[in-house]
C-alpha cells in the first residue's frame, strides 16, 4: 500500500486531495469533495408526464390470455401434401447404423425351403433388386423399423419355411404338372408379422421369378379417395386411377420377367395394340392413360393366367403368379363408394376386388400355379363381423376347437365354438369369397428366433449390451410371446 | 395451646424410640410408602388389624379423660346401633394408594412392578420375536379406570407390560398371563393370520392382489414365461409397455420370468391398477413357490399393498384440489 503522505517531509501529501490517483473514474461532483459528507444534490429533474393513453379496451372472452400464451409463427407453413409425405415417407438405410458382418442374403441360393429350415432364427437381408422391386409394390410399411438398420433385414421363422415349401409346392417342383394354387389369409395379433410375412413370401417369389402383384392397403380401394365409375355392365365400378397406379407398379415390380412375356390372345382393347408387344410394354400403356386402365388390367390378368406354352413360340411361358393383399378386413364390407341410389356400394362391387375375390373363389382358374396371400389388419381393423365368424370358425376347425386345453382358473375345459350373433346379417359375398381360403394365425416368435433376432440388432449397433438368455426370455415375455413388433418395439424403438 | 417447638421435641423423642430399620423407613416415607419392596427388609403393607370395639365412647380418643365421660356427656342408649358405631369408628382404605390421586392406577403399576422384579431374570424372546398383542390404549384405559391418568403414566405402564409379555413363552408364569390379560384388547388383530397361500397337487399358487379400485387373482405355475391376463396375451391386454413390465415386476426383479406361468384375471378401476394388482398377486403366489425370495420382492416393493386411493370430491371444487377457471366478474 503507498503511503499518502510524504515520508521525508511528513508534511506534504502525495496526492491532490481532489484527485484520487489510485482511483481511474473520471472526476465528477460526488467524488470532487472527498472529504465532504453531504449528499450530491443534483439529481436528475423530474421526468414530465407524457400524454395519458387510454387503457386498453377490456378483454373479449373469458379466458385468460397472456402474452406468453401467443405462439410466433416461425418460417412458412408446409407446402400441401408435405406433412403426410414426410408421415408416409419409407426409410430402408441408416448410414449410423453398423453393418452386420457375415450377414448373408435372401437370394435364390437361400430361397428353397431346405436352405430356409436351417436358416430358421437368423436374419437374412434383402438384395437390392427385391428391395428395389418390394418398395415399388409398397410392401414397406413407415411403422416398421427399417430406418434403425443399414440395409433391410428380416428374420427367417418357421412361418417363413413353411410359405418356402407352400410356393415349392404350388410351383409343383419337379413335375411340371403338379401345379398348385395355395390361398391363404394371414391373420394374428397387431405387430405379429402378417405384412413382413407377406413381404417374405414376395420377396421368394421375386427370387423364383414368379409375377407378383400387390394390393398393399386394402382401405385405399374403399374409402372413396379414388376416382370411380360404373363399367359398360353397370354391376361394377372401375376405378381408373388406382388401377393405372397399380399397372405401374406390375409393369415396374415385375419388369424383367414381363419384358420376357408377349401377348398371347386378342382382346377388345379401346386403342391399337400391336400384336407381339411385351406384356411390360402392355401393362405401361395401361398405366399411362387411366381410362384404358382397367381394360388393359383385364386383358393383362388374362395373360398372365393363361396356360403356359413355351413350345409355341416366344414369349409365351408363364410362370406362377402371386396375388398379395394386404388389410383384407376393408374390402369385406361395404365400401364408402356411392351407387346411383346413393347406397353404400359393397366393396365385392368394385372391379378390382371384383377380381381378385374371383380368384380367392378359384372361378378365375391360376393353371401356372400360384399363392393367394392376403393379410388382416389388426393396427387399422374395418369392422367386419362376417370376416372374424369366419376366421374364427376356420381356424378353430384347424386347431382341434372343441379339445380340453388347460386353465389354472377353469381347470381342463373345451372352449365354446365362437356363435354367429343372431342380430348381425351374415354377408354372403363375404361368406363364399372365403370359402376356399385357408387361415393361419402368425404367432410370436420362438425364444430361438428371438435371440436370432436381438443378436442381430446387437450387432447393428442398436441394442446395447450382451444378448444373454434372460434377456432374450425378458423381452419374449414382455412382448406378449415374442409379438415381433411388441419386441422390435420394447429392444429397440424405446429410448428411456 | 403447645409451642411448636415443644411439638417437634416431642417428635423427635418419640422417633428416637422407634427401632433404626423403622426410623430409615419413616426417613425415605415420601418415596417408599407406596412401593413396599422386600429387598428393603420392611414389612409389607397390611390391613389395619380388626378393630375390637368396646363399649366405650371414646375408646379411641387420643386423651382419655379419666372419668370415660365425653365433652358432649354421657351416651344416649336410645340411638341405632350402627349410628354408634360409626361414630366410633375411623374407616381405614383397602389400599395404601387411596390417597394418591389415581389409585388403581398407582396399584396397577405397583402389582406390576412387583411382578417384574419377580420374574425378571427369566429368558426372554429375542427383540422383535414376542408375541404380539394390541394392548389398550390410554383413552380405553382411562376410562376403564375412571382416574385422570396422563398419557405419560399410561406409557410407564405400558412399558412394564412389554417387557413382562418378552417372557419366553414356554416360561411364562401363569401368574403373569392373568395379570397382562387385564391390559389386552377385547379384539385381537394380531390373530387374524392370513390363510397361507400353498403350492397345490396341479403346481398351482393362487393369490390376489389390489390396487387402486382394481383386483386381481392369479394362478403362478411353473412354466416358460408365459402371461394371460383375462384370456388374453399380455400385450393384448395391456397395450403400454410399462404396464406390461409392472405385471410381471416381480418375476423381472427375482429373475424368474422365464422360469414361471402367470395366469390373471383381473377386473375393476384402469390400466395402471390392473397392472399393478397383478404384480402384488404375482409376487405373493411367487413367494408360495420360492419363500426365500421375500427379501428381494419386499426390496422391490411388490409385496406392499398401496393403499392410495383416488381422492374424494369436494363441493367448491372441480375434482379433490382443482379450482374453477378464473373469470373476470
Amino acid at each position: 500500500m503507498s503511503r499518502s503522505i510524504c515520508s521525508r517531509c511528513l508534511s506534504r501529501s502525495q496526492f491532490t486531495l481532489e484527485t484520487s490517483a489510485s482511483s481511474p473514474l473520471p472526476l465528477n461532483t460526488a467524488q470532487r469533495a472527498a472529504f465532504s459528507t453531504t449528499s450530491a444534490l443534483a439529481a436528475n429533474p423530474p421526468k414530465k408526464k407524457g400524454p395519458v393513453t387510454a387503457k386498453p379496451a377490456s378483454r373479449q372472452g373469458k379466458t385468460l390470455r397472456l402474452n406468453k400464451n401467443v405462439r410466433e409463427s416461425t418460417g412458412k407453413p408446409p407446402a400441401q401434401g408435405e406433412r403426410k409425405a414426410f408421415r408416409k415417407k419409407i426409410v430402408l438405410s441408416n448410414t449410423n447404423a453398423l453393418e452386420v458382418q457375415g450377414l448373408q442374403d435372401l437370394n435364390l441360393e437361400n430361397s428353397s425351403a431346405e436352405k430356409l429350415a436351417h436358416l430358421e432364427g437368423q436374419v437374412l437381408a434383402l438384395t437390392d433388386a427385391q428391395v428395389s422391386a418390394l418398395r415399388t409394390l409398397d410392401v414397406f410399411k413407415p411403422t416398421q423399423a427399417w430406418n434403425l438398420f443399414r440395409k433391410p433385414a428380416t428374420v427367417i421363422r418357421k412361418e417363413t419355411v413353411e410359405i418356402a415349401k407352400a410356393l415349392e409346392s404350388a410351383q409343383g417342383g419337379e413335375d411340371a404338372n403338379a401345379k398348385q394354387v395355395i390361398k391363404r389369409i394371414l391373420f394374428g395379433e397387431k405387430g405379429s408379422g402378417k405384412t413382413v410375412l407377406q413381404l417374405q413370401a414376395m420377396a421368394l417369389a421375386l427370387n423364383k421369378g414368379w409375377v407378383v402383384l400387390h394390393f398393399p392397403n386394402g382401405q385405399d380401394l374403399t374409402n372413396n379417395q379414388t376416382s370411380y365409375h360404373p363399367d359398360e355392365s353397370g354391376k361394377l365400378y372401375v376405378q381408373p386411377e388406382y388401377t393405372a397406379n397399380l399397372l405401374k407398379t406390375i409393369a415396374s415390380a415385375n419388369q424383367k420377367v414381363l419384358s420376357g412375356m408377349q401377348l398371347s390372345m386378342k382382346h377388345t382393347l379401346p386403342f391399337p395394340v400391336q400384336e407381339n408387344i411385351s406384356l411390360s410394354r402392355f401393362a405401361e400403356m395401361g398405366a399411362n392413360n387411366a381410362e384404358n386402365a382397367h381394360a388393359v388390367y383385364i386383358a393383362l390378368m388374362k395373360e398372365l393366367t393363361a396356360p403356359s406354352k413355351p413350345t409355341t413360340g416366344k414369349g409365351q411361358q408363364r410362370p406362377p403368379l402371386f396375388l398379395g393383399f394386404d388389410a383384407i378386413d376393408h374390402v369385406m364390407r361395404l365400401s364408402k363408394y356411392l351407387n346411383s341410389e346413393a347406397g353404400l356400394v359393397h366393396a365385392h362391387d368394385l372391379a378390382l376386388v371384383n377380381d381378385f375375390t374371383r380368384y380367392m373363389t378359384g372361378e378365375h382358374a391360376l393353371p401356372n400355379g400360384g399363392m393367394i396371400l392376403a393379410a388382416v389388419s389388426e393396427s387399422n381393423r374395418a369392422a367386419s363381423e362376417t370376416l372374424d365368424y369366419l376366421l374364427d370358425t376356420k381356424y378353430g376347425a384347424k386347431t382341434n376347437w372343441a379339445e380340453p386345453r388347460f386353465n389354472p382358473h377353469t381347470g381342463w375345459k373345451a372352449e365354446p365354438m365362437p356363435a354367429w350373433s343372431p342380430y348381425a346379417p351374415f354377408d354372403e359375398r363375404v361368406g363364399k369369397a372365403l370359402e376356399k381360403m385357408d387361415v393361419q394365425k402368425v404367432e410370436g416368435l420362438s425364444k430361438a428366433e428371438a435371440k436370432g433376432l436381438m443378436e442381430y440388432y446387437a450387432l447393428s449397433g442398436v441394442l446395447r449390451g450382451a444378448v444373454t438368455e434372460r434377456l432374450v426370455g425378458e423381452k419374449w415375455s414382455l412382448s406378449g410371446g415374442g409379438i415381433i413388433g411388441e419386441l422390435e418395439k420394447a429392444a429397440v424403438k424405446t429410448r428411456i | 395451646m403447645e409451642s411448636p417447638l415443644l411439638r417437634t421435641g416431642f417428635r423427635r423423642a418419640i422417633a428416637s424410640t422407634h427401632a433404626s430399620s423403622q426410623r430409615q423407613a419413616l426417613a425415605c416415607q415420601r418415596r417408599w410408602l407406596a412401593t413396599p419392596t422386600e429387598s428393603s427388609g420392611r414389612e409389607p403393607v397390611r390391613a389395619a388389624q380388626p378393630i375390637q370395639f368396646t363399649r366405650d365412647d371414646n375408646q379411641f380418643a387420643r386423651n382419655k379423660p379419666a372419668g370415660g365421660f365425653s365433652r358432649r356427656g354421657p351416651p344416649r342408649g336410645d340411638g341405632p346401633k350402627s349410628d354408634i358405631l360409626l361414630s366410633r369408628i375411623r374407616i381405614l382404605p383397602a389400599s395404601p394408594s387411596y390417597f394418591t390421586a389415581t389409585p388403581r392406577y398407582t396399584d396397577d403399576l405397583l402389582a406390576l412392578s412387583a411382578l417384574l422384579r419377580k420374574y425378571q431374570l427369566l429368558p426372554q424372546c429375542p427383540p422383535g420375536e414376542a408375541p404380539r398383542i394390541a394392548w389398550k390404549t390410554w383413552e380405553q384405559y382411562k376410562s376403564e379406570v375412571d382416574e385422570p391418568v396422563k398419557e405419560t403414566r399410561y406409557n410407564r405402564l405400558l412399558e412394564i407390560i412389554k417387557r413382562l409379555n418378552y417372557i419366553h413363552p414356554a416360561l411364562m408364569p401363569e401368574e403373569v398371563t392373568t395379570a397382562l390379560e387385564r391390559f389386552k384388547r377385547i379384539l385381537q388383530p394380531f390373530l387374524n393370520k392370513p390363510k397361507p397361500i400353498i403350492v397345490d397337487n396341479y403346481g398351482r399358487a393362487r393369490a390376489s392382489g389390489r390396487r387402486k379400485s382394481s383386483t386381481a387373482s392369479v394362478y403362478v405355475v411353473e412354466g416358460t414365461g408365459e402371461a394371460v391376463v383375462n384370456g388374453k396375451s399380455l400385450t393384448e391386454y395391456f397395450g403400454r409397455l410399462h404396464d406390461r413390465e409392472s405385471a410381471v415386476w416381480a418375476l423381472k426383479q427375482t429373475e424368474r420370468l422365464d422360469r414361471y406361468n402367470v395366469w390373471a384375471t383381473t377386473s375393476g378401476g384402469g390400466t395402471t391398477g390392473q397392472a399393478e394388482s397383478i404384480m402384488l398377486a404375482t409376487a405373493k403366489a411367487l413367494m408360495a413357490h420360492e419363500p426365500d425370495l421375500r427379501p428381494i420382492l419386499k426390496r422391490a416393493g411388490t409385496l406392499t399393498r398401496n393403499p392410495k386411493r383416488v381422492e374424494r370430491k369436494k363441493a367448491g371444487k372441480l375434482k379433490a384440489r382443482k379450482m374453477p377457471a378464473w373469470v373476470k366478474r
